[in-house]
C-alpha cells in the first residue's frame, strides 16, 4: 500500500517536473537560448532516466542538488574564468558580429551642412515604411522609400500649421502610438541623392547622411571611401587604421588576449600599485579579525567557564551581536557613525567625520568586525572547553601547574587544535567579507580626485566588485582576472589549513 | 567574600564590559527608533520623550510598503530554506553514506568551488538570469522566482556540506539493520533516515533561512520593484542617499525585522551551537 502511493506521487511529481521542464526548453529554443535550453532539455532526460530505471542509485539522491549547483555555481565561475582571458570592458561588451554592425551604421556621416528635414512617417501605397519629406526651404515635398523616392507636387499634399506635408497620395501617416509600438521604421535608410540617404532622427525630423565606411567581408577591412583610410582588426577587440594603430573605431567587441589581464597585475602600474596597496590591507584586516574574535570569544568562555551567578543573562546578551541579521546590524553601526546624523557624533557633541579619515575608517571596520564575529567565537570556544577532560586539567594543577601555565601549556594549545579548520574557514571568510565593507563604508574614503578607485578600506572582493561594476568604467576582464587570484589563495590557505588539521583524511 | 571576589569579579568584569559592548549599538537603535521623527539625532543615553511615530511611518506611508517587504523576505526565505535543505538532505545522505566512484573527489570540488569569490560570480549569473527572462520571465531576472532559484543554488554547497557534518554524526547503526532487512537505499532514506534526522534538517533549515533573510547583493540586483524588494533592501535603499535623513524610521524598521530572528536564535541556540561545531570539531 505505502509503496504504491510512493510509486504514484514518484510519478506524478516526475511528469510535472518534466512538463515544465519541456515547456521550457521549448521557449528557450523559440527564443534561441540554446546553451540554457540545451541545459534544461538534458536535465529533463537525466531526471527521468535516473528516477524511472535503476542505473544509479547515488545519483537519485544527487540528481537535484548537482544539478542547481551546476547551473547557478558551476557555470558561473567557469564563464568568469573564460572570461578573464577576453579584454571585456566598457566600449567592448558585444560580440564582434554586432561590434562590425554598430561600428559600420556609426560609419555615417552628415553632409557638410548637416541638413535635416522635417518628416511625417508612414507606408507607402504598397504597406513599407515610408517617409513624407518637407524641404521647406526649396519648397520641395517627396515621399521615400528605401530604394525610390517620389516627388509630391506641393499642390497635391496637406499642410499642418507649421508648413509640414501631413498628407500625400499614396501615403499614409502613422499615429505617434503606432510608431511607438514598432520602431522599425527608425532603422531604415531612406532614399535621397546620390550617396545621401535620410536616417530617422526623431518622428518628426531626419538628416541627410552617407555611408563612409564599407566593409569587406573577404578581406576583414574596413575602408573609409572618401578619405581611403583603411581599418583592419587589430586581434585586441577593435578595428585600428593602418599605419597608425592608436585610432581605434568604437565599439569594440569582447577579444582573447589569453593571460594579458593577469599580466597586466603585475606590468600595469595603474593596476599593480592599488592592488598591492588593497591586498596588504585585506590580509590584515581577515587576520586582525579572525585574532580579535577569537581572543575576545575565548576570554569570554574562559570566564564564563563555570555557573557564575547571571551566566543565562550574560549568554543572551553576548550572542545577540550574532542572532541579529547582520546586514541590519552593520546598517546600523554605518548609520551610528555617519557624521551629520549620527547617534556617535551627537552623543559625545563632537564634528569627527569618522568615516572619511582613512585611519579612523580601517579602526572601525575593525571594531565593527570585532562586534559581529566575537559571539560565535565564544559560543565555540565555551563549546571545545567543556570537551577537554576535566583530568587533564586537574592532573596538570596536581602536578604543580599554575592556571596561566594550565592555559599555556594545554588548554590553548587543544583549542587551538581542535579550533584550527574553523579559524581558517573565519580567516577565509573575512577575507572576502563583502557585506561588511560594501555595506559600511563601501569601500571609501577614495581620493576620487586623484583618479583612484581603490578605496581605504576596501579589500580585495570589494575592490574587485567596483572593478567590475564601477560606475565610470567596468572592465570585467580584469576583474575576472584578480577573481581568479583571490580564488587561488583562499583555495590554498584553506586546503593548507584542512591538510594540517587532517580533516581530509576524514574523507577517505 | 575575599575569595568570592578573587575568583569571581574577573568574570563579572569582564562578561559585563562585554555585554556593554554589545548591547551599545544595539540601545542607540532603539533609542533612536523612540524618537519623534521631527528630531534626527540622539543626543544622550536617557530618552527625553517616547514616541511611536517612527513606526506608525513604517506602515503608514506609502513610500515604504514595510508589510510587503517583510512579507517577501518570509516568503523567499522560506521557501529556499525547505527546498535546499529537501535537496541538499538527499545529497548529504548519499556523500555520507553511501559508496560508489568520484564520492572523494566530489567531497572535494564541493568544498573548493565554495571558495571561489561569490560575489564576482554576481555578474555571470546576471548574464544568465537575463537570458532567461527572454523565455520564461517568471523565472529571469527581476523576479522573486529567478531570485530563489540562484539562492536554491548558491546555498546547495554549503547546505551540503553542513547536513554532510549532522549525517556524519546520526549512528549508522539503525540503516544498517535496515539493510539487513531487506530495505533498498532509497527506503532506508525515507523510512528510516529523514524521521531520525528530522530535529537536524530543522536546524540547518533555520540557518539557511537566516542566511537567505540577510543575502543583499543579490536581492538588490534582481528586486527592482518596490513592492517586490526584500526588507534588507528595502531599509538599506531607505537610508542610501536622499534618504539619509530616514534614519528614525530605518531604526524601527530593523528593529522589527531583527526581533523575529534574534528570538529563533535565542530559543534554539542550543541546537544552532551543536550545529555549528558538528562540521568542525569532529572533523
Amino acid at each position: 500500500m505505502r509503496g504504491k502511493f510512493a510509486l504514484i506521487a514518484k510519478i506524478v511529481f516526475l511528469g510535472f517536473t518534466t512538463a515544465i521542464l519541456a515547456l521550457l526548453t521549448e521557449s528557450a529554443f523559440a527564443q534561441k537560448q540554446y546553451v540554457i535550453g540545451g541545459f534544461i532539455l538534458v536535465a529533463a532526460l537525466a531526471l527521468n532516466i535516473v528516477y524511472l530505471t535503476s542505473i544509479s542509485v547515488p545519483f537519485k539522491f544527487f540528481l537535484p542538488g548537482i544539478l542547481f549547483f551546476i547551473a547557478f555555481v558551476i557555470a558561473p565561475i567557469f564563464f568568469t574564468v573564460q572570461m578573464s582571458g577576453f579584454k571585456y570592458q566598457t566600449g567592448n561588451y558585444i560580440d564582434k558580429a554586432t561590434a562590425l554592425e554598430q561600428v559600420i551604421s556609426l560609419g555615417a556621416q552628415p553632409d557638410a551642412q548637416g541638413t535635416t528635414f522635417d518628416i511625417t512617417v508612414g507606408r507607402n501605397s504598397s504597406n513599407e515604411f515610408a517617409i513624407l519629406v518637407s524641404d521647406i526651404a526649396n519648397n520641395k515635398y517627396f515621399v521615400s522609400t528605401p530604394t525610390q523616392r517620389v516627388d509630391v507636387p506641393a499642390a497635391s499634399a496637406t499642410f499642418n500649421e507649421y508648413g509640414v506635408a501631413i498628407k500625400a497620395p499614396n501615403f499614409n501617416a502613422m499615429s505617434a502610438d503606432a510608431l511607438a509600438a514598432n520602431d522599425a521604421y527608425s532603422k531604415i535608410r531612406y532614399k535621397y541623392e546620390g550617396d545621401y540617404y535620410i536616417a530617422i532622427e526623431s518622428q518628426n525630423a531626419g538628416g541627410v547622411f552617407r555611408q563612409e565606411l564599407t566593409y569587406s567581408a573577404k578581406t576583414g577591412v574596413l575602408t573609409n571611401i572618401f578619405t581611403g583610410a583603411t581599418y583592419v582588426d587589430n586581434h585586441r577587440g577593435n578595428f585600428a587604421k593602418v599605419g597608425d594603430p592608436t585610432v581605434l573605431l568604437s565599439p569594440g567587441w569582447r577579444a582573447p588576449i589569453w593571460f594579458e589581464n593577469y599580466s597586466r597585475l603585475v606590468t600595469d602600474q595603474k593596476v599593480r600599485t592599488p592592488l598591492i596597496r588593497v591586498f596588504l590591507w585585506t590580509f590584515f584586516f581577515a587576520l586582525f579579525s579572525v585574532l580579535s574574535t577569537f581572543a575576545l570569544g575565548l576570554i569570554l568562555a574562559m570566564s564564563l567557564n563555570r555557573p557564575i551567578r547571571g551566566r543565562r543573562i550574560y549568554r543572551s546578551i553576548l550572542i545577540l551581536p550574532y542572532a541579529m541579521p547582520s546586514v541590519m546590524s552593520i546598517l546600523i553601526w554605518a548609520g551610528m557613525f555617519d557624521s551629520d546624523f549620527g547617534a556617535v557624533n551627537s552623543i559625545l557633541h563632537t564634528n569627527i567625520h569618522w568615516l572619511q579619515n582613512p585611519s579612523l575608517a580601517r579602526s572601525i571596520v575593525l571594531l565593527v568586525n570585532l562586534w559581529l564575529g566575537f559571539p560565535y567565537f565564544y559560543l565555540i570556544c565555551s563549546g571545545s572547553l567543556q570537551a577537554i577532560p576535566n583530568e587533564l586539567l586537574e592532573a596538570a594543577a596536581i602536578d604543580g601547574a599554575n592556571p596561566r601555565q594550565v592555559f599555556r601549556k594545554i588548554t590553548l594549545p587543544l583549542l587551538l587544535q581542535i579550533l584550527s579548520p574553523l579559524l581558517i574557514a573565519s580567516f577565509a571568510f573575512n577575507f572576502n567579507n563583502f557585506n561588511l565593507i560594501y555595506l559600511l563604508t563601501g569601500g571609501g574614503p577614495t581620493q576620487t580626485l586623484n583618479g583612484e578607485i581603490a578605496g581605504a578600506t576596501d579589500i580585495l572582493i570589494s575592490y574587485t566588485y567596483k572593478i567590475a561594476f564601477g560606475t565610470n568604467f567596468q572592465d570585467f576582464g580584469l576583474a575576472s582576472a584578480i577573481s581568479v587570484i583571490i580564488f587561488l589563495i583562499v583555495a590554498s590557505i584553506s586546503m593548507y589549513g584542512l591538510r594540517r588539521s587532517k580533516v581530509m583524511e576524514s574523507f577517505g | 567574600m575575599n575569595k568570592w571576589v578573587r575568583e569571581n569579579l574577573w568574570r563579572h568584569s569582564i562578561a559585563i564590559a562585554t555585554c556593554l559592548f554589545s548591547l551599545f549599538p544595539l540601545y542607540l537603535v532603539i533609542l533612536s527608533s523612540l524618537k519623534t521623527s521631527g528630531s534626527l539625532q540622539v543626543g544622550s543615553f536617557i530618552p527625553h520623550e517616547v514616541s511611536l511615530d517612527n513606526f506608525r511611518f513604517l506602515f503608514h506611508s506609502p513610500k515604504t510598503p514595510y508589510v510587503l517587504w517583510f512579507k517577501n523576505s518570509l516568503v523567499i526565505a522560506s521557501t529556499v530554506a525547505l527546498s535546499s535543505v529537501f535537496i541538499g538532505a538527499a545529497s548529504a545522505f548519499a556523500f555520507s553514506r553511501l559508496k560508489f566512484k568520484g564520492k572523494k573527489l566530489g567531497i572535494r570540488l564541493l568544498l573548493l568551488v565554495q571558495m571561489f569569490p561569490a560575489v564576482l560570480a554576481i555578474s555571470a549569473v546576471y548574464v544568465i538570469m537575463e537570458r532567461v527572462y527572454t523565455f520564461a520571465p517568471n523565472i529571469g531576472l527581476g523576479s522573486q522566482g529567478g531570485l530563489i532559484l540562484v539562492y536554491l543554488g548558491g546555498s546547495m554547497g554549503v547546505n551540503i556540506w553542513l547536513l554532510k557534518g549532522f549525517v556524519d554524526s546520526i549512528p549508522v547503526e539503525l540503516d544498517e539493520a535496515a539493510k539487513i532487512d531487506g530495505a533498498s537505499p532509497v527506503q532506508t532514506y525515507w523510512l528510516i533516515f529523514l524521521p531520525l534526522a528530522t530535529p537536524v534538517l530543522a536546524v540547518v533549515c533555520l540557518l539557511s533561512f537566516i542566511g537567505t533573510f540577510n543575502e543583499f547583493i543579490l536581492a538588490r540586483l534582481f528586486l527592482v520593484e518596490m513592492n517586490g524588494r526584500t526588507i534588507a533592501v528595502g531599509l538599506q535603499q531607505f537610508i542610501g542617499g536622499q534618504y539619509a535623513s530616514n534614519w528614525g524610521p530605518f531604526a524601527a524598521g530593523s528593529i522589527l525585522a531583527s526581533i523575529p530572528i534574534v528570538i529563533i536564535f535565542l530559543s534554539l541556540q542550543r541546537f544552532i551551537v551543536n550545529g555549528l561545531t558538528a562540521g568542525s570539531v569532529k572533523g
